[in-house]
């Protein structure tokens, strides 16, 4: 507990906790992050799974700077978010569900990064060419994602 | 104003009071719809605008279906979520301004979307965007970037 307790009380938690404005402003950076990361990872998964098969499974990369810039937007906001209110953000079962669906979702991707492109790269842009077991990754990602969405969303109704 | 007490004694906004999960399930259908609605907007502007260019253009204009689903669960779920405070949220200032926003940005979307029938796509097909589209792509996202910020903000002030 000492920790949480120390965290509320630097000057960042302080300032989105008291601050007239702190806490919206990294709420709404909080939610345009996550349509940047969703948006873009989504495509991805569902072009793996076999939506717009005309999209080149290859240069679907190029929609990773997008995940990449949601998902910090979304780390220095959240870890503002946390750091206002720290003991009752960790005392939540739903925050922690959140941050293990987090967790998973980037091991995931990197999993399925790895797969992916080195199937693609191999010369098979086909959809069929793409393996069973890496579609069933792109299908869990969506899983942690939209769960992540799910849970944050729920962290203020859960004891 | 009557108006507004009328929708919150409806039988439907009294079960959003009443029901306890109901409440959290429209909020959480509502951030879903979001994800699909400006993830999917985003993706389309950003490459009208040049990024991702290995992406055919026309695919990415292609995804416009899902931001449609996502409109459309936010109108419902949106609506869901007002009636439980009609007398709260109408008069809320940020909620007015989201709505004014949500106007400006649907007239805007009208306006790419004519801009694609009137060429008949051939620029769509060239990957060579007009400038007046880029200027509808950028305002397109200024303004869904405004509208999820005053949405935000209804429960600050």
């Amino acid at each position: 507990m000492g920790f949480l307790e120390w965290l509320q009380g630097t000057w960042l938690g302080v300032l989105v906790a008291e601050s007239l404005w702190g806490y919206p402003i990294f709420e709404t950076i909080h939610t345009i992050g996550m349509a940047m990361m969703i948006g873009s990872l989504g495509l991805i998964n569902l072009r793996v799974l076999g939506y717009k098969p005309e999209l080149p499974l290859l240069d679907t990369r190029q929609l990773l700077p997008l995940a990449w810039i949601g998902f910090t937007m979304n780390a220095i906001s959240g870890t503002a978010l946390f750091t206002s209110d720290a003991v009752y953000f960790w005392g939540k079962y739903t925050f922690r569900i959140k941050m293990i669906l987090i967790i998973l979702g980037g091991i995931n991707a990197a999993l399925l990064g790895g797969r992916v492109f080195r199937e693609a790269a191999a010369g098979e842009p086909a959809t069929t060419s793409v393996l069973a077991g890496t579609k069933w990754i792109a299908f869990l990602s969506l899983v942690f994602w939209f769960g992540a969405v799910i849970a944050g969303r729920l962290i203020a109704y859960t004891p | 104003m009557e108006f507004l007490v009328w929708l919150e004694n409806t039988w439907i906004a009294n079960e959003i009071r009443t029901v306890p999960w109901l409440y959290p399930t429209f909020e959480t259908g509502h951030y879903i719809g979001l994800s699909l609605l400006v993830g999917g907007i985003m993706l389309i502007d950003l490459r009208v605008l040049g990024f991702a260019r290995a992406l055919p253009l026309k695919s990415m204009i292609g995804l416009l279906p899902f931001v449609w689903v996502g409109f459309l669960i936010n109108v419902f779920t949106g609506s869901m979520l007002f009636i439980y405070g009609a007398t709260n949220f109408g008069p809320n200032k940020a909620f007015q301004l989201k709505m004014a926003f949500l106007v400006v940005a649907g007239l805007n979307a009208l306006a790419f979307d004519l801009a694609v029938r009137r060429s008949g796509g051939s620029w769509v097909v060239a990957d060579h965007p007009p400038t007046l589209v880029k200027g509808f792509a950028t305002l397109s996202l200024i303004f869904w970037v405004c509208v999820v910020t005053t949405g935000r903000w209804m429960a600050y002030i």
